[in-house]
């Protein structure tokens, strides 16, 4: 099955930030493999590099070493361009604040990548309810989105990240900023998203949210330091 | 670009403006004020240097006579220097309109003519006006080769200092000009960054779902160059209603005095004010955007 294809390869990553005269590494070295429908949590306390990891998967940040093989694309020969191009194809993000656009409607926050990708109008609209529907809002597509509960508005940020069908799906503490019954929703999304055979990553600091995965990671002081299946409890502190 | 993205850039535009709309009309006023500025200087140094050019063209030599040149010879002289090539105009200055006008150049201090006892030890002359500045300079070595010329001088002195001022004015001109192009681009890039950064998260949030980078600039670029085009087409109006009014002005006063003729002149003038304007304003936000495409 497509269960071994390998999607994401790290070989040595680092990431090096100057402060004064020192150079400090955010990443000192990472050997990752995610698989193809692989459903990982990515832990660790805050400060441990994980957003850093995070930043470099969905290609919003250059590695300062090392090499990242996206789907056997090595990501530092692309240029700025084919970066946008790939978050828009190939990643979908979403985010703990959500970041949707206040000013427009649901559905146009979702139809926005299709804007990138150059799609007509029509067929924008058509898709955005579709994907509108498959997280069970379709009746709200013309809300602001202060019009929208928590739960609601990370609902349209994920039909927002899979409008252009990617095949990975990056979440960043998507159930911070959410109570316990939209917490279970939102991860229920995941999981179905995870069943339907798209590689998830999740970042959180929560056990609980983590327990969702197939894979736990932990990070620590910029290293992966412990990497366990479904089942194990990974106290971040 | 496609007509569907290049709608969506216009609406993108046109919303921004208005969202920002005291910040834009600030920024539309303030940028005309400094075109206007821009403009008024650019119409003074391009006047400065026909007046200059006009100037250099007026070449003169004075002719200075032997002493004892009898008026039947002057005459003849006259009519041989008509005749050289290059000559526009020759007049007769005589010994007594010379002394008149020293006398005149003299002002108060003409009181030290007395101690000429009221001789006049000036010579007879004449003052030739050549076409060309080219000619001067031989025309006058032919004039000192005539009979009962005692000497022709042109103004080499004078032509030399008037190079230099119009170098100088060109020079400050052009410095002034760069300066008010930076003061524009200032203003320009600081209303920009203020959208900016009052959409810094809406341009991360554009970068996350795959917006390229030009797909970003653009929208800010635009609203630059429309701040740029209407501060410029504001400037433009007041400078051209002022050039007409000046230009009648002065002519009403001063008839010879040589301005620039309005047409063609203005609309060279109003292409670059506007054009510059908007060239300004991309390049303002263009400036302004760089620190925030950085996620």
């Amino acid at each position: 099955m497509a269960e071994e294809k390998i999607t994401i390869a790290l070989r040595g990553i680092k990431k090096l930030y100057r402060i004064g005269d020192q150079e400090v590494a955010a990443l000192g070295g990472i050997d990752l493999d995610i698989k193809n429908g692989e459903f990982t949590a990515l832990m660790g306390p805050s400060g441990s590099g994980k957003s850093t990891l995070m930043n470099i998967l969905g290609c919003l940040d250059r590695p300062s070493e090392g090499s990242y093989r996206l789907d056997g694309r090595e990501v530092a020969n692309l240029s700025d361009d084919e970066l946008a191009r790939t978050r828009n194809q190939q990643i979908g993000f979403v985010f703990q604040n959500f970041n949707l656009l206040s000013r427009i409607s649901a559905v146009d926050n979702v139809a926005l990548p299709l804007v990138y990708a150059g799609v007509k109008a029509a067929e924008r609209k058509r898709r955005a309810m579709e994907v509108l529907e498959m997280v069970g809002l379709a009746d709200r597509a013309n809300h602001q989105p202060n019009e929208l509960s928590g739960g609601q508005r990370q609902r349209v940020a994920i039909a927002r990240a899979l409008v252009n069908n990617p095949e990975i799906i990056m979440a960043d503490e998507p159930t911070g900023n959410l109570d316990t019954k939209s917490t279970a929703e939102i991860l229920d999304v995941f999981t179905r998203l995870h069943e339907m055979g798209r590689t998830v990553i999740l970042v959180t600091h929560e056990p609980e949210v983590a327990m969702r995965a197939n894979r736990q990671l932990l990070v620590r002081d910029g290293l992966i330091t412990r990497d366990e299946g479904r089942g194990v409890v990974l106290d971040v502190v | 670009m496609k007509i569907r993205t290049l709608e969506y850039f216009v609406r993108e535009v046109f919303l921004s403006l208005k969202r920002n709309n005291w910040m834009s009309v600030a920024s539309v006023g303030t940028v005309a004020v400094s075109l206007f500025i821009f403009g008024m200087f650019l119409m003074l140094v391009l006047n400065m240097n026909k007046m200059a050019e006009s100037l250099e063209s007026q070449v003169q030599i004075n002719v200075y006579l032997e002493e004892g040149t009898t008026s039947s010879e002057i005459r003849s002289l006259e009519a041989e220097l008509n005749d050289m090539q290059g000559v526009e105009k020759v007049t007769f200055v005589s010994k007594d309109e010379a002394m008149e006008r020293f006398k005149e150049r003299l002002g108060d201090q003409s009181s030290i003519l007395d101690a000429l006892d009221d001789t006049n030890p000036l010579p007879d002359g004449f003052e030739v006006m050549i076409t060309q500045p080219e000619l001067v300079e031989t025309a006058a070595k032919n004039i000192e080769q005539h009979k009962h010329v005692e000497s022709a001088k042109y103004g080499q002195d004078v032509m030399e200092h008037l190079f230099d001022i119009t170098r100088l004015i060109r020079f400050f001109g052009l410095v002034l000009m760069l300066f008010l192009a930076g003061a524009t681009l200032f203003i320009i890039s600081n209303t920009i960054r203020l959208t900016v950064f009052a959409r810094r998260k809406e341009i991360a949030i554009m970068k996350y779902v795959g917006a390229t980078d030009w797909f970003i600039r653009w929208p800010f670029m635009m609203e630059g160059m429309v701040l740029g085009l209407f501060g410029g087409i504001l400037a433009n109006i007041i400078l051209r209603f002022g050039y007409s009014a000046l230009v009648s002005e002065i002519y009403s006063a001063l008839a010879f005095f040589p301005l620039i003729p309005e047409q063609p002149f203005l609309n060279y003038i109003s292409i670059v004010v506007v054009f510059g304007g908007m060239a300004i304003g991309a390049m303002g936000s263009t400036i302004s955007l760089k620190r925030f495409l950085e996620v």
